[in-house]
């Protein structure tokens, strides 16, 4: 099936979330807390569209809705850029340190809005995506905790966690910046823990920390990594070679 | 006597080991304790082998759950809009002058523990406070000193 976005024709299968399709297609709508990896999150409202599906156009957060009929989207139209900047201006209430919300700001013209309060030094938007990568990639240490205004996100008893392996995924996937995480040649510091790094027998670059090859190994079912990736695919091309010979250079 | 150990493991095997019994687990443990000690938290999560960080994430959302230390006596003093009214910050300020604790605060000697709640739904008792799911309504500063103070002589006399 087709359906328009912003006049272009898009083809689709049906239950296809428009952010992906849109994406598909080169028509890029902005996003904090998707991530191709863990999608669905559906939490900084960023991504809002407007789409007619016969029945009059309705405002709908584009990385959650699946498409199920033919229907005409919008994207940038003038009411989805006034409802854009104001979810920023809320947004960067929330987290005004961070460097991405200022530049979205600035992009969609968000308004000074001054009897909101600004939540003092944090970069954090709360969308939880730090969260999912943890329980879905790693060991699940970080959640959220409390609620309202007092919820933050963190290990439990704001201890260093006893499970974390220190791999970095939320720092990784956090589109704000917000997860401090300070590395060394031979450490790597996060929540509050610091953790020994491997380096690559081969090239000596890093290729994570010791908890975290372990980890990593154990899902897998094997010895942990010695080798960085460039390293294991020279290793894997010197067998191929070994078996389909030399490829003569054109 | 049993061990503190002992009583959570019993609690834990009253309950088959599947996550959705973890809201209920923690409960009992509440029950017990008046708060969910640390060790029954990390017991919890291993009995049911899922993360400790989202049993501590449910157990600091549920005001019901405490991860602190709670007092013997509970006093829950309503502050919602009826109470606030008439007069509930006056009582407020009268714990404080008699037991010295604040919203979620518990008293050295670990007898009260006072908790600022929205609304009890006994608005025309207000001013509403409730000790131990006791309901004192129209409380007056006079009232409130020998209501505390009839559960220090219980437990004294105890």
């Amino acid at each position: 099936m087709n359906i328009t976005i912003d006049g272009k024709s898009c083809q689709c299968e049906k239950g296809e979330y428009i952010l992906q399709i849109a994406r598909r297609n080169g028509i890029i709508i902005p996003t904090l807390c998707h991530h191709d990896g863990f999608p669905g999150q559906g939490s900084c409202r960023l991504c809002i569209v407007e789409v007619n599906e016969g029945s009059g156009p309705k405002v709908v957060v584009s990385c959650v809705y699946p498409v199920s009929k033919e229907c005409v989207v919008f994207t940038n139209s003038e009411k989805i850029r006034k409802q854009r900047g104001m979810i920023l201006t809320l947004l960067q209430k929330r987290a005004p340190e961070s460097e991405e919300i200022k530049a979205f700001c600035k992009m969609y013209g968000a308004p000074e809005i001054d009897r909101f309060v600004k939540v003092d030094n944090s970069k954090c938007i709360l969308c939880g995506l730090c969260v999912k990568a943890c329980t879905e990639l790693s060991v699940g240490a970080i959640s959220t905790i409390n609620r309202g205004i007092t919820k933050e996100i963190a290990t439990p008893y704001h201890e260093p966690s006893s499970v974390c392996v220190g791999c970095g995924s939320c720092a990784y996937v956090c589109p704000t910046g917000a997860i401090a995480i300070e590395e060394t040649d031979e450490t790597r510091t996060i929540w509050g823990k610091t953790f020994h790094l491997v380096h690559c027998t081969s090239c000596g670059s890093v290729i994570g920390t010791e908890e975290e090859l372990a980890c990593a190994a154990q899902k897998a079912g094997h010895e942990p990594d010695t080798l960085c990736g460039p390293c294991r695919k020279k290793e894997l091309a010197k067998a191929f070679r070994h078996t389909y010979g030399e490829i003569p250079a054109e | 006597m049993q061990t503190e150990k002992e009583k959570i493991t019993e609690i834990l095997q009253s309950y088959p080991r599947e996550q959705r019994y973890c809201l209920a687990i923690m409960q009992d443990m509440q029950k017990q304790y008046n708060y969910i000690p640390k060790e029954g938290m990390e017991e919890l999560a291993e009995y049911l082998g899922c993360p400790l960080s989202s049993l501590y994430s449910m157990a600091t959302f549920y005001k019901a759950l405490s991860l602190k230390p709670k007092g013997k006596h509970i006093i829950k003093l309503c502050d919602g809009t009826a109470c606030h009214i008439r007069g509930a910050s006056n009582l407020r300020d009268g714990v404080k002058r008699i037991l010295g604790i604040e919203d979620g605060e518990t008293t050295e000697d670990g007898e009260f523990s006072l908790e600022l709640v929205n609304c009890l739904g006994s608005c025309a008792l207000a001013p509403v406070m409730v000790v131990d799911d006791v309901y004192y309504g129209k409380v007056t500063m006079e009232r409130l000193a020998s209501i505390l103070n009839s559960y220090r002589e219980e437990g004294e006399s105890a």
